[in-house]
């Protein structure tokens, strides 16, 4: 029975309980800070290409960040590339793609009205959105915002004498990520509880789509990892405010004799890694599980191992707690400890492997429908082989002594989140955008949009790896200092137009969205022919998802040109014929 | 909406899961950090252990709650009772720290050391979290004085007793961590 | 008055493209078509683009390889650096191998497989012969690369340091600063309270040990004579990249670190070999504040007479700080 309670534009639009709502308001938040995140990243790269010279995308800067001849100021571009991790990391791969798909697909998917509490849903967003807040402000304090890394390592992230930024600036990032995480938190509970309680009559573990299992997984990594960020975190304001020692000793900075005494910073990374690794494979799981759905929708296949994909899920998810040590191979560790963190992190390629012949699988002997949302999925898998592949080298740490911190680093992550995950995202709104707004996006914009990403983006990654095995550390204000990297100058030319070029394209997408939503064809309610209970729901999207009864499953997600059928789909509330196999 | 209480209190275990997994954190921290030396050894104050003994006999209330409501007897008094042992355990816990000023373990500051200051986070931490449960108690002795609660549903009191259970041996695990470790 | 004109500018590409788009829309509906509808022919364009431009992908990663590899590392200049380049050479060829076969044959799947009306897929749900053979396929050439890099690591960090000579690296922002052990080949106990103007590295002249030590600005080593890299911080994490010798090292205030390894090749051959501009150098490598991309120190590597009469010319701690205490 549908919710009868009376709707105001607030209860609608601003406060909303439903998770439909919710899930648009984390996708517009977080479209809106992957473009502050993106235009800092254009920013920092001009500066790379031009070192020490003005430019006129500086004028998007507050003033004092540049010096009289205009140039950028060295610790503000550590601000740049700090925010921009920052952003991208956690407001836009993790809010912004799990919070948006959890969010929207897995009420519709199980089969359930919404969330289990709508209420603590909406909280989770609105704390996201104060922690934006804040975030953003702490751009314009006086030291600028947190300059030390995303990564924040102690001493430098706890003390405003060694680097401006650490001052008001990073204070407000650790306050804005406590509350992030506190959204971030409550929202993993509500799906995890969501999905273990809420699904309809007959749609078992085993018939839930591999967008729900990815999703699911990740909640629990989060819920199980990001309070240890909190920890970690907890001990830096500690140090940083109140004069404790958990992570500094020995520190004469600018001048000044510190009386902190033993403390040791390895001790905050090896906090912080706990979290860092399963916070990319947080990243990487929705994305992968998007990207699932959407090559066997569009494969009209159904996806290849379904049993092995979900327990590669569960594998990658369970070997992401063990392997952070090879974020400090070179902190001067126990070489015997560092052998055990090279052995489970080449461990993990294994499921990952798995993964990537599994969707090729699902392609050999497809009839695929190349919408843009299946593009994308496609430039996804390309990306994870890509970048998955230079892990195994990062990851065996006598490779990663030449390596470490150099921007075959950059090269790498960027590859597996950067093009992988939100190539996954976007494939994820393309998809699902005409049950997000009952429109449909423009087909032949979102081509263009597709491949002119797909060219930049390799354009810009790909040459770091040659980048950083010429030694090119990595969040180095310019490469100038240094004779030997001299001739790496028309590379760094190379991969700042492309970075240009890629972010101009992303307009493309921009506009496409925005007019989709108002001026768009109206959808049908089922257009791309699948089988999910999402596309049993109707196009105009109601409080509690289906108008009378609950859907009952009767079959599997992904029975695509099965034979005997007379279409080639057939949604899983379709009974099963007589005689029939489940998979 | 359909939410069932199976759900609700799954959600709080979920939670609790977490809060689990942040002083899982810090206590691994405490335990490197000991591991690299200069780390002054002291006595737990008395006060602590006096602390102890009070939650554990405010849980035991807790759990007589429970019994009486699920026989329709209205608990009020037995909650409000938690409630106030919950009190003193906080007041039990601040005379713990004021044992540790006067005998110079400070938390931060020139003569301070990562024992003491470990110490002092844990157990400020743990405190923040009996807050929480502490308004949780609050609540529910005003519910249960209203008569909300009867046999078949005292879903409050559940999640009251649930989290007030788990803050007791949190402290359990930290104040034997703290002993013994 | 630009960002005028880019504002401008901007407006009329918007202007544009929504003429446009309404344009298709228009023409798709006079010919009773969905606009967004993935017609064949649709297929058929895609299709070919993801193999025209996924092997132009390719291709690109081709001539990249071609036209940069000149700019990589030369070959290291250490006894263990030499292993590690040949894992690395290993360990690439192995990737490249994996890259160069699937990434071809995804975009050969999406173009042979582009889809049409008049098709059906093929309904081929699982595998288990397949999934055991991939999984056990990478799972045991993994298991090889693990050993053979776990080998090499295990010959890197556990070199035997009984006759290497010591030398302490520290790091403060923004700069390098070398001590050598001296004669008895011992440092002198060391302690950030006692850094000053003098004392820059803190060294406690108490501890008969630091009599000998000298502190210097450039680091000369003995081609084929194994040292030990010391290093400690002044203030926030450093890390020492000495990229030609494959060393790598957080410098952790607090913590003492290091790391031994042998030079091959002196510094007077590198540059017969790379030019004259060569010179090993030292890098910071962990982000530490506004100069993290300017702390440089030079290390020479030359034969023991060269070294001997280097380090002859440079003075005792014991005989600079003389006038102290």
């Amino acid at each position: 029975m549908a919710d009868h309670h009376k709707e105001t534009f607030i209860t609608k639009y601003i406060f909303s309980q439903d998770h439909k709502m919710i899930a648009k308001q984390f996708l517009i938040t977080g479209m809106f800070m992957a473009l502050v995140g993106m235009l800092m990243s254009a920013i920092f790269r001009v500066q790379l290409a031009n070192p020490g010279e003005s430019s006129i995308l500086y004028s998007l800067l507050p003033g004092s960040w540049v010096n009289e001849a205009g140039a950028l100021n060295p610790d503000k571009y550590l601000a740049l590339v700090t925010m921009h991790g920052t952003i991208l990391v956690f407001w836009v791969l993790t809010a912004g793609l799990s919070g948006t798909f959890a969010n929207f697909l897995i009420p519709l998917q199980i089969g359930a009205r919404d969330m289990a509490s709508g209420f603590l849903n909406m909280i989770s967003y609105w704390l996201f959105f104060i922690a934006t807040v804040i975030l953003i402000a702490s751009i314009y304090v006086q030291g600028g915002p947190a300059s030390s890394g995303w990564t924040i390592y102690p001493p430098l992230s706890a003390l405003p004498q060694a680097i401006p930024g650490s001052g008001t600036g990073m204070t407000l990032w650790l306050l804005s990520i406590t509350i992030f995480v506190a959204g971030s938190l409550i929202g993993g509970l509500n799906y995890i509880v969501t999905v273990l309680n809420l699904r309809t009559k007959g749609m078992s573990m085993r018939r839930m789509p591999l967008t729900v299992w990815a999703l699911l997984v990740t909640a629990i990594l989060g819920v199980l990892s990001f309070p240890v960020l909190l920890s970690c975190g907890l001990l830096l304001l500690f140090d940083r405010s109140f004069g404790t020692s958990f992570y500094l000793s020995d520190i004469i900075v600018n001048g000044e004799m510190l009386h902190n005494i033993g403390g040791s910073p390895i001790l905050f990374e090896h906090l912080f890694w706990f979290l860092g690794h399963p916070e990319v494979y947080i990243i990487l799981l929705p994305a992968l599980g998007i990207v699932s759905e959407v090559i066997s929708v569009n494969s009209r296949k159904p996806i290849f191992g379904y049993t092995a994909m979900v327990g590669a899920i569960l594998v990658i998810a369970f070997l992401s707690f063990i392997v952070w040590g090879h974020h400090m191979f070179m902190t001067g560790m126990n070489p015997f400890l560092g052998s055990v963190f090279t052995f489970t992190t080449l461990l993990i390629a294994i499921p990952s492997a798995v993964k990537v012949f599994n969707w090729l699988a699902t392609l050999w002997r497809a009839n695929i429908r190349f919408t843009p949302a299946m593009l994308f999925a496609i430039g996804t898998v390309s990306a994870f082989i890509t970048g998955g592949l230079t892990g195994l080298i990062l990851g065996d740490s006598a490779l990663d002594i030449n390596v470490h911190d150099t921007y075959f680093v950059v090269g790498h992550f960027h590859i597996v989140m950067g093009l992988s995950a939100i190539y996954g995202m976007y494939a994820g709104v393309y998809h699902w955008f005409p049950k997000m707004y009952g429109k449909m996006m423009n087909k032949n914009l979102g081509y263009l949009h597709f491949w002119g990403t797909f060219i930049c983006a390799y354009g810009v990654f790909f040459p770091m790896h040659f980048l950083g095995l010429a030694g090119l550390p990595r969040r180095y204000y310019t490469n100038s200092a240094f004779p030997m990297f001299d001739g790496l100058t028309d590379i760094n030319s190379i991969i700042t137009f492309f970075a240009l070029a890629g972010a101009v394209i992303q307009a493309i997408f921009i506009f496409n969205f925005i007019y989709s939503i108002f001026k768009g064809t109206k959808a049908s309610q089922n257009p791309w022919k699948a089988n999910t209970l999402e596309w049993t729901t109707p196009v105009e999207r109601i409080h509690g998802n289906w108008p009378g009864e609950l859907p009952v499953v009767e079959r599997w997600a992904y029975d695509y040109s099965k034979p005997g059928q007379e279409k080639d789909y057939a949604l899983q509330t379709e009974p099963m014929q007589k005689g029939e196999e489940e998979h | 909406m359909n939410i069932t209480n199976k759900a609700i209190k799954q959600l709080l275990w979920a939670g609790q899961a977490s809060i689990g997994m942040f002083f899982a954190g810090l206590t691994s921290a405490y335990i490197v950090r000991k591991a690299e030396g200069n780390w002054l050894e002291f006595a737990i104050p008395d006060w602590f252990y006096y602390s102890t003994a009070t939650i554990i006999v405010s849980s035991a209330l807790l759990f007589y709650a429970k019994r009486k409501i699920k026989q329709n007897i209205n608990p009020a008094n037995f909650i409000l009772a938690t409630f106030l042992l919950g009190i003193i355990f906080t007041v039990f816990q601040i005379f713990g720290w004021n044992t540790l000023t006067s005998q110079g373990i400070f938390l931060t500051g020139e003569g301070s050391n990562a024992a003491g200051s470990f110490l002092y986070v844990l157990t400020l931490a743990h405190l923040i979290h009996l807050l929480a449960g502490l308004i949780a108690l609050l609540y529910s002795s005003i519910s249960s004085v209203k008569g909300k609660y009867n046999s078949e549903n005292h879903l409050g009191l559940d999640l009251t007793s649930t989290y007030w259970h788990f803050l007791g041996l949190l402290w359990i695990y930290l104040f034997i961590f703290l002993k013994y470790v | 008055m630009t960002s005028i004109l880019i504002a401008l500018v901007s407006l009329l590409v918007i202007v544009s493209l929504v003429q446009i788009t309404r344009v298709s829309e228009l023409l798709a509906e006079l010919k009773n078509e969905d606009v967004n509808d993935v017609s064949d022919a649709d297929n058929n364009y895609q299709g070919v683009l993801t193999l025209v431009i996924g092997f132009g992908f390719i291709a690109f990663v081709i001539w990249q390889m071609y036209e940069w590899n000149h700019l990589l590392l030369p070959p290291a200049a250490s006894v263990h650096g030499m292993e590690i380049d040949a894992l690395m050479r290993v360990s690439m060829g192995l990737i490249l191998v994996v890259f160069f076969a699937l990434t071809p044959l995804l975009f050969f799947f999406t173009y042979k497989y582009r889809g049409n009306k008049s098709r059906k897929a093929y309904f081929f749900a699982h595998n288990n012969k397949l999934e055991v053979i991939w999984t056990v396929v990478p799972t045991v050439v993994l298991t090889a690369l693990i050993i053979y890099g776990l080998r090499t690591w295990d010959r890197a960090m556990n070199v035997d340091v009984s006759d290497s000579t010591i030398i302490e690296v520290y790091s403060k922002q923004f700069g390098w600063t070398a001590r050598s052990a001296g004669e008895d080949n011992k440092l002198g106990k060391s302690n950030f309270r006692l850094v000053d103007n003098t004392n820059v590295l803190g060294v406690d002249m108490e501890d008969p040990n630091a009599a000998d030590d000298k502190v210097l600005r450039e680091v000369h080593l003995v081609v084929g004579k194994p040292v030990l890299l010391k290093f400690r911080s002044q203030d926030v994490i450093h890390s020492a990249f000495l990229p030609h010798f494959r060393v790598q090292m957080n410098c952790v205030p607090g913590l003492s670190t290091q790391f031994g390894f042998t030079p091959t090749k002196t510094t007077k051959e590198m540059k017969e070999q790379e030019g004259e501009d060569f010179d090993y150098i030292l890098l910071c490598n962990k982000i530490c504040g506004s100069a993290h991309y300017n702390m440089q120190m030079t290390f020479i590597v030359e034969t023991q007479e060269e070294y001997d009469a280097w380090i002859a010319s440079k003075k005792t701690l014991s005989q600079k700080l003389l006038t102290q205490k």
